[in-house]
């Protein structure tokens, strides 16, 4: 037996405001895994994550590699996480390496140079589309949604009319 | 006539001469009887309010009023009020002045009744309920209430005993209940009355009676049944007394009490905890208690709604009286910041203490609740002092002995004369509130750390400790460390598990004798324990054992966990230093000061001796902190510590004001030397380092990063087996609890540890240690007791550093002014698309500084950054018209909270600037922020 997630959600600015009151306790965790190979050393974004953990809440911020690691560990098993990362392609090597779930939540993808606008709050580039391709392809629902009570919508779809992907069937 | 009468009838027929009322003297002169019976039949009058006496001296007793026609002058009314006022307490049903007497304390009120009225002598009563929910209160309540009732006369005492007090000995609770007869055991020189003879006709009251030994318990249940006892010595139950039993526990009595004594209370009043009562009636609660720390201040307190919501919320294990303890605390503050404002005392929310401000948002946790409670609140209360209220005579253990505002009052004004400024004054009387409350609350705590052990040590090991405890402390003075419970009983624990298994008995190796012969007082305590565990167990303790108990008490003795560093301080003139030092001993009840005054012509070599003399005496193994008036003398250090072989780190310019600094800092735990030192010399600018830079310590045990040993943590325990498993345990679980899962513990005996931790340390890193005793090397470490109270979080913090030497920028940007619109406005342009950063962090950054001016709450830097960025959010998901949604149950909270008028007013700067108008659903969110970041702050 592994560690329960209860939800795997990608927002490039991880665990904030609406965040932590809505979906901490939607997804009804016991703690709440920032998983960044970058965070985990960067003390200042671990202080910005920490304050904005809901009272009662346990949050860690670790590598992938932890990630990874703990997961299989016996000795936390039946924990039930929530699991926040970066970018798609961080999810993406979480699932590679054995970590099971049949959907992700996208939260926030935001926008820079090179990057392409698919909704109002996610911005995609090349190695983005590759990842969610990948996902896709495993059978994994996409789904954005910022908070818990919003309606879900496709992740693919809107990749699809953007004419990022290929129709597949 | 009995004497009485002739008292009574004589002040009756002459007070018309003496409108200003007798004197004991006089009465003993005019009636020739004997001065000790008069006084006392005057105060038996008194007590049954026939006479009143005055204040002041000599005393002078009158007739009272309301059974006179002589009219007393107004003059002497006013002395009289208070004497007066305690009578009003007689008239009513004391019962109708408790706070929930109607409510959800109506069915105890009629059980306490029914129990006191039932004929012929009323029944027994025990009284359950969790620490602090007020069953000592309630029990004086039934007394009083028994009283005015002329169900107990009125001289018949309330007799209170707590059973917990001598719980460690159960011959010594025995005599004090039953008392004894001459040489029933040794150091009983005469026949003795007890507690129950002492209660005849009145009102026993026995706490925490689950603590009561068996034998004591069936003594009880006898008494109960025939109103007879013995005392200790005798055989024959001859003695009578006829006494009101009220007990009380906060244990399950099913299981806590024997069933034999617990068949025979007919009446269980269970008291209901905090959470149980109403909201109400936790308000009124608030208010009678703010009330009387008014009376003490004599000054009217205010507070504002979120001090009152916080107040309430604070309250979790210990109820009502955990309550009161948290306005104790948060009143002395108050009364300390507004020590300068004659009629008023402000409480704020920003100076709360972090656990108190939780309160907050462990009360938002329950919507109804809070709603419920916002209803009853206006944004400020005003307390003010009422003489006339009524309040139960409690001298229960949440009562403080002395009257605190007053000890603040003269402090304040002592520090004032001695040149502080009115920050630093704070800091020392704030430091100072905390180690009154902490010493008051020890007893306590105690209870808790021994229940902590319990967990991995029977109770009767524990007892049996702590009796070795004593007598190693009064036969043999024998100084013992706060550790020795742990580690003894730890020891015992595993001995006895080991020989009731039947497990082989360890050898003792010659190298163990021999180190043990050198120690001849350890040896002989050795060879005294051990007869006392044979003598409780009725086993032969094999000689070995001897050895390994010698050898723990050594290491106990050699590895003192938290010796304080001592302070000496050095200064010319007859009594500069040493009136320095009592300033301050006096101030923060330290012991660890020494003072050493020179003569102006006095020569550096017997300064130097003299001073030696002084650090000797002071050290306790963690070195000496030299404090001197001038440069010269502070180039002794190094020759000190050449001499005596004690480290000492000498500062100059010695003020008061850093000797209290000083003193401060060593008495919290886990402050060495060169830590104290370096703060020191930083302190607020009044001292300057004058000492050559000091050379480099090597840390020959340094972290290097990159290091491919496993990481480890050892534990140390006596033996390193059975209970040491167990402690690995603890801490494994507090490693998974915080999703460590590359960090091993070791247990490890005290016995040899310094060889065994080298030789772990080429296979391993050692990362931390905990344990009984302290190995020598260059990591964290944290004593077991500190483990056991909690001190996990602490522990993980300690050793999650490791390896991340000087990432302090986090800590940096809490203490810098540098957070700039300019940082801000690259964090947004690194998460926004559509917003424009330059053009809107002017805006937000005034939002913040609004929130900022008009709340009480800690603006942090964090804060300020999460505030920003979920701002910038939230109006780009106005402009794209996708904002959050919330659900209607979460909507009708949003204008309770306590920020939302606030919230609604800085919103308009974003509307006056920017047109847009933030939803009810993004206010929603914009609470929840502030809620979470002000919890976390």
């Amino acid at each position: 037996m592994a560690m329960d997630v209860r939800l795997l959600r990608i927002d490039s600015r991880l665990l904030h405001g609406q965040v932590a009151t809505n979906w901490v306790k939607a997804a009804k965790v016991d703690r709440i895994l920032v998983v960044s190979d970058g965070v985990a050393k960067d003390e200042l974004r671990k202080v910005l994550i920490r304050q904005a953990t809901p009272p009662g809440t346990k949050v860690n911020v670790i590598p992938i590699n932890k990630m990874l690691r703990v997961y299989q560990d016996v000795r936390f098993a039946g924990l039930k996480v929530m699991v926040l990362v970066e970018c798609p392609l961080d999810a993406q090597r979480l699932i590679e390496s054995g970590i099971r779930i049949n959907s992700i939540n996208i939260g926030s993808l935001s926008f820079s140079m090179g990057r392409r606008m698919v909704t109002d709050t996610i911005a995609v580039n090349q190695t983005d589309v590759e990842a969610f391709t990948w996902l896709h392809n495993r059978g994994i629902q996409l789904e954005t949604r910022k908070v818990s009570t919003d309606s879900k919508r496709d992740l693919w779809k809107a990749l699809r009319e953007n004419g990022l992907v290929k129709k597949t069937v | 006539m009995t004497r009485k009468q002739k008292i009574w009838e004589y002040i009756q027929e002459n007070t018309s001469n003496k409108p200003e009322g007798f004197t004991t003297s006089e009465l003993v002169q005019v009636l020739g009887l004997v001065r000790s019976n008069v006084s006392k039949e005057l105060n038996e009058l008194v007590r049954e309010n026939l006479l009143v006496k005055t204040s002041g001296r000599p005393v002078r007793y009158l007739l009272d009023e309301k059974n006179s026609a002589i009219q007393v002058k107004k003059g002497s009314m006013k002395e009289l009020a208070p004497e007066i006022g305690e009578s009003k307490q007689s008239e009513a049903d004391v019962f109708e002045k408790i706070i929930g007497w109607k409510g959800s304390l109506k069915n105890q009120v009629d059980q306490a009744k029914a129990a006191l009225l039932y004929p012929p002598h009323g029944l027994n009563t025990l009284i359950t309920g969790p620490t602090g929910s007020g069953k000592t209160y309630f029990a004086n309540a039934m007394y009083y209430f028994a009283r005015n009732n002329q169900i107990i006369a009125a001289d018949k005492p309330f007799t209170t005993f707590n059973c917990a007090d001598y719980a460690h000995n159960p011959q010594l609770l025995m005599s004090h209940l039953f008392g004894y007869v001459r040489g029933s055991f040794t150091g009983a020189a005469e026949d003795k009355d007890g507690l129950i003879q002492e209660a005849d006709g009145g009102m026993l009251f026995l706490d925490e009676v689950h603590r009561l030994p068996p034998e004591g318990q069936e003594m009880i249940f006898y008494f109960m049944d025939h109103g007879t006892y013995n005392r200790l010595g005798e055989t024959v139950k001859t003695h009578h007394a006829n006494v009101r039993l009220v007990c009380a526990t906060t244990e399950d009595p099913e299981s806590a009490l024997l069933q034999t004594f617990v068949r025979r209370i007919p009446i269980t009043i269970q008291m209901p905890s905090f959470k149980q009562r109403t909201m109400r009636e936790r308000l009124q609660l608030l208010k009678h208690l703010l009330v009387i720390e008014a009376n003490r201040i004599k000054k009217n307190i205010r507070l504002n709604e979120d001090v009152v919501q916080a107040l309430l919320g604070s309250v979790t294990y210990g109820n009502v009286g955990q309550l009161k303890s948290n306005i104790q605390l948060v009143c002395a503050q108050g009364f300390l910041n507004s020590i300068q404002n004659k009629t008023e005392i402000l409480i704020t929310f920003a100076q709360l203490p972090p656990n108190i401000k939780e309160g907050l948002s462990l009360l938002a946790n329950n919507r109804k609740e809070l709603g419920e409670l916002t209803k009853m609140l206006e944004p400020a209360m005003i307390v003010r002092p009422d003489n006339d209220m009524h309040v139960i005579d409690e001298s229960g253990d949440y009562e403080l002995p002395y009257n605190l505002y007053e000890i603040i009052g003269d402090k304040a004004a002592v520090l004032k004369s001695e040149g502080l400024d009115q920050s630093a004054i704070n800091n020392f009387i704030l430091t100072d509130i905390n180690v009154h409350l902490k010493t008051f609350y020890q007893g306590a705590k105690k209870v808790q750390t021994e229940n902590n052990l319990n967990e991995i040590v029977d109770q009767e090991i524990i007892d049996i400790t702590r009796n070795i405890m004593q007598e190693l402390e009064t036969k043999y003075e024998y100084s013992i460390g706060s550790n020795f419970i742990y580690a003894m009983s730890l020891h015992i624990s595993s001995f006895i598990k080991r020989l009731q298994s039947g497990q082989p008995l360890r050898a003792v190796s010659s190298d163990i004798v021999e180190m043990v012969k050198e120690y001849q007082l350890e040896q002989k305590i050795a060879e005294h324990i051990k007869a006392l565990l044979e003598e409780h167990y009725h086993f032969p303790v094999p000689e070995s054992e001897m050895y390994y108990l010698a050898i723990l008490l050594v290491s106990l003795k050699t590895a003192p966990t938290s010796g304080k560093v001592g302070i000496v301080v050095a200064a010319h003139g007859k009594s500069t230093a040493s009136s320095m030092v009592k300033v301050v001993e006096q101030l923060l009840s330290v012991d660890n000061l020494k003072a050493f005054d020179m003569s102006l012509d006095m020569s550096p070599q017997i300064a130097f001796q003299g001073i030696c003399q002084e650090v000797k005496e002071i050290d306790h193994g963690n070195g000496v902190l030299l404090l001197v008036d001038m440069g010269s003398l502070s180039t002794f250090s190094d020759r000190l510590t050449a001499s005596t072989g004690i480290q000492v780190k000498s500062l100059d310019m010695v003020t008061t004001a850093m000797v209290l600094e000083a003193a401060r800092k060593t008495s919290l735990i886990d402050s060495d030397l060169t830590t104290i030192y370096k703060e020191l010399r930083e302190f607020n600018g009044y001292s300057r380092q004058i000492q050559i830079p000091e050379k480099k310590v090597v840390e020959p045990d340094k972290i290097v990063l990159g290091d491919k040993r496993k990481k480890i943590i050892i534990a140390i325990c006596s033996t390193g087996k059975g209970t040491a498993e167990r402690i690995k345990g603890i801490l494994d679980q507090i490693l998974v609890d915080n999703l460590i899962d590359d960090i091993g513990v070791v247990p490890l005996s005290v016995v040899g540890m310094e060889k065994e931790v080298r030789k772990l340390n080429t296979q391993y890193q050692i990362i931390a240690a905990t344990g009984i005793a302290k190995p020598n090397i260059k990591v964290p470490f944290i004593s077991l007791e500190d483990l056991l109270q909690g001190g996990g979080e602490k522990f993980i913090q300690m050793i999650e550093n490791v390896g991340f030497p000087a990432l302090k920028e986090a800590e940096a940007l809490e203490k810098s002014d540098t957070l700039t619109e300019e940082t801000a406005q690259q964090y947004l342009d690194q998460y926004f698309t559509f917003l424009n950063p330059h053009k809107i962090i002017k805006i937000l950054w005034d939002y913040c500084n609004f929130i900022d001016r008009h709340s009480d709450f800690d603006f942090t830097n964090s804060m300020r950054i999460s505030v920003i960025m979920h701002l910038g959010g939230a109006i780009e998901r106005e402009l794209l018209g996708s904002t959050l949604s919330i659900s209607d149950e979460e909507g009708t909270t949003v204008e309770k909270n306590s920020n939302y008028k606030l919230i609604k007013q800085a919103n308009e700067i974003i509307e006056n600037t920017l047109n847009i108008k933030l939803s009810e659903a993004e206010n929603f969110y914009i609470i929840k922020l502030f809620d979470t970041q002000i919890a976390n702050a």
